[in-house]
């Protein structure tokens, strides 16, 4: 409740003070308290109470700071989905959560393929959270009088976790969709604020980088800070956005859903080191085990999985969250993270299961074999692509496979790159050859 | 060239209904930038943030419209 606690502090003393803006709605402190107040009253009245999940989608608006707020308030567990999230699934996230015993700690369910390359629901604590809010305001410096805009979904740990910080601080949170109208990004800069923020990833970067870099200069005194994450940036473009953006600290972090923010590393001041994440912030720490695998430990991370303990058991050991990670510490205590050890696709920040797809893609009739690989991209850096083999005698166009994955998986997980093959490589036994594609 | 475009966007945007009128509303980010890097390279047209707006990007036709009057231009 750390997060309402300090909602409901600034609505008494800052009343009137910006506390979420989205497009042409502005939610002053008090106006968020109150509704949330509404909300939680409404919601109580409608069965929501203590321990019990509340299943929603992640719109990308003030209201989603408001419900989920609120369910925090009825003592609820939040748990927002992504908008593209099939209909099907959601009810199969309804049913698997609804007689899940929470412990009483317990503040969200976070559905990620993250360090498993399963989708799974991690649980995360109001400690966690917490302390994830505190590594980030001790660590890159939120203020009172920040601007912070969120433009990725807010049912993730990169967008949902800047949410704590900033409101914690009686900051200013400004809400967009996406960052795909780059005018609507820069036009919030007109905004009356000294201090600006935000975090983006590498492919939004790249994207800025590629497109708006005049625009992106015009506005470097009023930018703060960057934070990035989630995949990897280019040494380029970190060098790139050092020269835009001189005055701004720039922040490379290493997370995930399961270890929580963990570390972060000022590259715009210490140098642009690709792979390097800084030290460990002040509620985690870090270690590398024989194997070389990232090996994370503190207040940040999750509780376990929903209805899996087998899944917890293999990555939650005393405390410690093994992730699939390969990375190494260097003399200064700081990570390099140097690759992955699994077969997860990262796509932009998403992680992608390639089984997930080619489970999906097996349901299409006209469609006898295929595999999932990760190829390059010039903006994402890595996204799926497809090489399937079509029923003797069809012809199978992209469109229609993806056309026939909507609504099947979510949206980021459809492949954008396509190639008809004559067969698949297998191994003896008969499984894919996921290294004969590598 | 319309269909040029509809070729070139359907390979790189095989989700996006090109047909639809209102395609920016289709769009992710991805998209939008896919978009400006591949009319920027096949027609060798400077393309920027400024351009990528909705009424711009709000339906094929209208994207023809737009590399139609940056060619123009040059």
């Amino acid at each position: 409740m750390i997060l309402e606690e300090k909602i409901e502090y600034f609505a008494k003393l800052t009343p009137d003070k910006a506390a979420v803006i989205c497009g042409e709605q502005t939610l002053s402190y008090s106006c968020l308290w109150e509704r949330i107040q509404e909300k939680a009253q409404q919601m109580k009245e409608d069965g929501v109470c203590k321990g019990k999940p509340y299943v929603f989608v992640a719109t990308q608006d003030a209201d989603f700071i408001v419900t989920y707020c609120a369910v925090h308030v009825c003592g609820a567990v939040a748990i927002p989905l992504e908008r593209s999230t099939p209909t099907e699934r959601q009810q199969q996230i309804i049913d698997e959560t609804k007689d899940f015993s929470f412990a009483s700690d317990t503040s969200d369910v976070l559905y990620t393929t993250g360090t498993t390359g399963l989708a799974k629901g991690v649980i995360i604590s109001e400690i966690a959270w917490k302390a994830n809010a505190e590594n980030l305001i001790d660590r890159l410096g939120y203020t009172s009088d920040l601007l912070f805009i969120v433009c990725g979904p807010l049912n993730h740990l990169g967008s949902l976790s800047k949410i704590y910080p900033t409101l914690i601080m009686g900051g200013t949170l400004y809400i967009m969709e996406s960052l795909k109208d780059l005018n609507a990004f820069f036009s919030v800069f007109e905004l009356p604020f000294s201090k600006f923020a935000t975090f983006l990833v590498p492919s939004s970067i790249r994207m800025l980088l590629q497109f708006a870099s005049k625009e992106l200069a015009a506005v470097s005194t009023k930018i703060d800070f960057i934070e990035t994450g989630a995949a990897a940036i280019s040494q380029h473009d970190m060098e790139l956005l050092c020269q835009i953006l001189p005055q701004s600290r720039l922040y490379n972090t290493y997370a995930s859903t399961e270890t929580g923010i963990v570390c972060s590393y000022e590259f715009s001041k210490y140098g642009c080191v690709p792979g390097l994440l800084g030290t460990p912030m002040k509620h985690s720490s870090i270690r590398i085990d024989e194997d070389g695998k990232v090996i994370c430990s503190g207040k940040t991370i999750m509780s376990g999985y929903v209805n899996s303990s087998e899944l917890t058991t293999q990555i939650l050991k005393g405390g410690e969250i093994y992730t699939s990670d390969i990375g190494s510490i260097d003399e200064n205590g700081m990570l390099h993270l140097l690759g992955r050890r699994d077969d997860v696709i990262n796509v932009g920040g998403y992680k992608v299961n390639p089984s997930e797809v080619e489970d999906a893609v097996s349901a299409f009739d006209l469609i006898k074999d295929c595999i999932c690989i990760p190829a390059p991209h010039i903006v994402l850096g890595t996204v799926p692509k497809l090489l399937y083999v079509p029923k003797r005698g069809q012809t199978v166009k992209p469109k229609d496979i993806a056309d026939f994955l909507k609504g099947r998986i979510e949206n980021y997980k459809i492949p954008l790159l396509y190639e008809t093959v004559d067969a698949i490589k297998r191994t003896y036994n008969g499984k894919l050859d996921r290294k004969a594609y590598q | 060239m319309k269909e040029r475009i509809i070729e070139l966007l359907s390979a790189a945007l095989p989700m996006v209904d090109l047909e639809s009128d209102f395609l920016f509303s289709e769009l992710d980010s991805l998209g939008v930038t896919t978009i400006l890097m591949l009319l920027s390279e096949e027609y060798g047209i400077e393309l920027e943030a400024r351009d990528a707006t909705p009424k711009n990007l709000k339906t094929i036709d209208s994207i023809v419209k737009m590399v139609e009057e940056k060619l123009a231009k040059q």
